[in-house]
């Protein structure tokens, strides 16, 4: 993974410096809470119910043994215990005191870690494939090209006080595990027919209020050519954007309302000026030295029969399901990729006490060629483990409670952290996951049903994703009560789709039965083995909707 | 709230005194330094090529949409000065507006930041090719310079002289 | 937020967040700001409620706390108040799915 130079340690040196002086100017009073706030928000933090919340970045999911051994640090000597990993790959603390945070963001810059710019109207953490690096049939580790992204958009001077949030995402697989339709920019790592990389360039996809899917715009950007094509694309943004409602700010809406061929058509004319004077062009031999940071590690050459595995599987069956469920296919022979599951039986979704965190970061570095990736689901990985290793590993993430078989079954759900947390809620989240999650716990019921994504958000700002669950819950407000909306047939992947809405939403006693019935119809509806989201394709909403209705 | 000005002269921020004043569009070009608005330089020709002192504009940053620059690219030769105005901190138009006068249109007048101009964005309006900014007289030249010196390098190029973090290493 | 905004809301308190740590405080009227609910000053009436959070909003309060604001509270009886809203429950309590964490837990 990417190390820091000198260069990168200074940056991030001179912000905590910035960012300290910032804290001070405000505790005297020199500077006001309007004029500190978004200077607080670019460097992550946010006021909460309770407290202030520090969201600490982690590029593209990607965490060393020490980093998260430091995350675990700052939980216990900053905070309360634990930390919550989000659905952009980064990792928040909720209860961190604002005169010690810029000694906390001291801590992080020794482990090449920060909070720069994930909060504000600037571009954000760049997500990824979890599994990149791991998986076979990838183009190009996407992780690359996140690095060049990632260091391009830190502190750019143009585009710090955008009209709203940017978001980008970056898959290398066909199989898009990094949502990128539903970004601000997406970009697939594609190869032509001659063998050469290019990056196709989706712009204007969201969530939130009003959920777009991304329009390609850029059909094959070749890698020297990106950083100045997506500067096109944020100058576009910069000056076009509207800045008189916030709630029209986003970039999907700029597409939405220009039209996608009209988008193409100015960003084309800006990338033209812009690659004229040449200055953006990546210099190959920059490419190349970050490339060199995600060569894959010193893989064994391991060959079949793996009998410890075997074994294992053969006589241990909470093994086996396990490895059922959470373990996916290496491309290199002999290796696993781990799926941790960050959500048990009635458990907070994505939250890790400091214990497991230090648990996780021996594991990675026992286990893993000490890495560890999260994932956008809130969960996280193991990426390269030897398969004659996962009976080890796997016991010992059950003494830390972190072996929970249910990666992409029905307990395995997404939830923000809702009224209980935040300041934007209209509805607690985290509990109704909770009541779900208990309602479905017996695996051989949610072997059952499959593969079913439900995702919650405790307001329509969507940081739950509840558009594009398969099944979508997103809390309102109705007179003081929370109430839950239900949605059904999303979808985050290259299949990607926006959920449609069943009807009126449900009280916080009834939501639980309305997932059972949905979850009923559906057992009842498929044929052979179709996964929720093919018989939803299939039949539509209908029969769903009858049945949820029926009593009302 | 007073306010003063602070300009960068070779290469150093000294605070000077403001000699340009603004016309309305409908009042009659007076004085040596007139300051006009966008619309007034795309129109009246008459009115401008009689005048005899130095013409500055004043690009409108708006809200649902801005002014956009380059409408008066072939007027840039009669213009000394172009005020880019920053309505409330959070409208940032004004950083791309001040990047294409420098990199793309080649402006080589002053270029000044007026309106919300708050300390933390000193820098950014710096590297963007600003090189005047009205600001309000608490904010001093000390504080100024701590501002444009909070960070030694910047990792993209811009419309000053750093080449680049991402650039450099080659 | 919406939460806060209650039309023909007849009792208020008002509620911001300390600056150095974020804690929930309360404004106390003469007493300054309170971390305890159960001491905070209850304006009746919109009138009340107006110069009570004027009074809150001191010249120099951005030094002490941020983003103060009115939220209903109804009358409980026995002198006593609760939040109206399920959002300023939580926020007087403790997130409700870890009742060892926030105020609650020091009760």
């Amino acid at each position: 993974m990417y190390r820091y130079d000198e260069f990168d340690h200074q940056m991030v040196q001179d912000r905590v410096e910035q960012f300290r002086d910032q804290v001070n100017r405000r505790i005297s009073g020199e500077i006001t809470e309007d004029a500190f706030k978004p200077l607080r928000l670019m460097n992550g933090v946010y006021l909460q119910l309770h407290a202030y919340m520090l969201r600490v970045a982690i590029p593209y999911g990607t965490l060393s043994g020490s980093q998260m051994r430091k995350l675990a640090h700052i939980a216990r000597e900053y905070d309360r215990g634990y930390g919550h990993f989000t659905t952009r790959q980064n990792i928040q603390y909720n209860w961190p005191s604002l005169d010690r945070i810029p000694d906390l963001l001291n801590e992080l810059a020794e482990v090449e870690m920060h909070a720069i710019q994930t909060s504000g109207n600037c571009i954000r953490n760049v997500t990824s494939d979890q599994y990149a690096g791991a998986i076979a049939n990838e183009v190009e580790d996407p992780r690359i090209i996140s690095e060049v992204i990632r260091q391009w958009s830190t502190f750019h001077p143009e585009f710090s006080f955008l009209p709203r949030k940017f978001k980008i995402a970056v898959t290398g697989h066909e199989n898009d595990r990094a949502a990128i339709r539903f970004h601000d920019i997406g970009i697939v790592i594609k190869q032509n027919d001659q063998g050469e990389v290019g990056y196709e360039v989706h712009v204007g996809g969201g969530l939130g209020r009003t959920p777009f899917i991304a329009k390609k715009i850029g059909d094959f950007v070749p890698a020297e050519k990106l950083l100045a094509y997506l500067e096109a694309v944020m100058r576009v943004y910069n000056m076009l954007g509207r800045r008189d409602n916030s709630y029209k700010a986003r970039i999907k809406i700029l597409v939405h309302e220009i039209g996608e061929a009209e988008m193409r058509r100015l960003v084309e004319e800006e990338f033209t000026k812009i690659d004229a004077r040449d200055v953006l062009s990546l210099p190959h031999a920059e490419l190349n030295r970050i490339a060199a940071y995600f060569a894959p590690p010193a893989f064994e050459v391991l060959s079949a029969p793996f009998e410890i595995f075997e074994a294992a599987k053969a006589s241990n069956s909470a093994f086996a399901d396990w490895v059922e469920n959470n373990v996916v296919e290496h491309r290199q022979e002999g290796y696993a990729i781990v799926n941790i599951s960050l959500k048990p039986i009635g458990g907070i979704p994505g939250d890790a006490t400091d214990v497991q965190m230090d648990a996780l970061a021996d594991m990675a570095a026992n286990y893993s060629f000490d890495e560890i990736r999260v994932t956008h689901q809130q969960n996280l990985v193991l990426p390269h483990v030897r398969q004659e290793d996962l009976p080890a590993l796997f016991v010992q993430l059950q003494e830390t409670e972190l072996a929970t078989p249910n990666i992409g079954l029905i307990s395995d759900q997404i939830a923000c952290p809702g009224l209980d947390y935040c300041n934007l809620a209209n509805a607690r989240s985290i509990p109704i996951a909770q009541e779900i999650s208990t309602r479905f716990e017996d695996l051989k019921q949610q072997s059952n049903i499959g593969d079913l994504s439900i995702k919650i958000s405790g307001c329509i700002n969507a940081c739950g994703h509840h558009h594009i669950g398969n099944i979508g819950i997103l809390g309102v407000d109705k007179k003081g009560t929370e109430f839950y909306q239900l949605s059904l047939g999303g979808s985050h992947d290259e299949n990607a789709a926006l959920g449609d809405i069943t009807g009126p939403a449900f009280t916080s006693e009834q939501v639980v039965g309305a997932v059972e019935n949905i979850v009923d119809s559906y057992l009842q509806l498929r044929t052979d083995d179709e996964p929720f989201i093919d018989t939803y394709r299939r039949v539509g909403m209908a029969p769903f909707k009858e049945r949820l209705y029926a009593n009302v | 709230m007073s306010k003063h000005l602070i300009r960068m002269e070779n290469e150093q921020a000294v605070i000077v005194q403001d000699g340009w004043a603004f016309i309305d569009d409908d009042e009659p070009l007076t004085g040596d330094r007139a300051v006009i608005s966008l619309t007034r330089l795309l129109e009246s020709k008459e009115d401008l090529a009689q005048f005899k002192g130095q013409l500055g504009l004043v690009l409108r940053a708006g809200t649902k949409q801005g002014e956009d620059i380059r409408d008066i690219q072939s007027k840039l030769d009669n213009l000394a000065i172009i005020m880019i105005e920053f309505p409330v901190y959070r409208n940032g138009r004004g950083f791309s507006s001040a990047r294409i006068l420098r990199d793309e249109l080649g402006f080589k007048g002053e270029i000044r930041a007026i309106g919300d101009v708050l300390f933390d964005q000193l820098l950014f309006m710096k590297r963007c090719g600003i090189n005047a900014y009205e600001v309000e007289t608490s904010l001093t030249l000390e504080k100024f310079n701590k501002a444009t010196s909070a960070f030694s390098d910047g990792y993209q190029p811009a419309a000053d002289s750093l080449r680049g973090i991402l650039w450099n290493r080659s | 937020m919406a939460q806060h905004v209650s039309k023909g809301a007849r009792f208020q308190a008002v509620t911001a967040n300390r600056l150095s740590d974020g804690e929930v405080i309360y404004f106390a009227g003469d007493n300054g700001w309170t971390e305890n609910f159960q001491t905070a000053k209850i304006a009746d009436g919109a009138e009340a409620s107006k110069e009570l959070l004027q009074a809150a909003m001191t010249d120099d309060f951005e030094l002490l706390l941020l983003e103060p604001y009115l939220f209903e509270v109804i009358d409980a009886g026995n002198a006593n108040f609760n939040p109206a809203s399920v959002r300023e429950v939580i926020r007087a309590a403790g997130p409700t799915i870890r009742l060892d964490l926030g105020k609650q837990a020091e009760a």
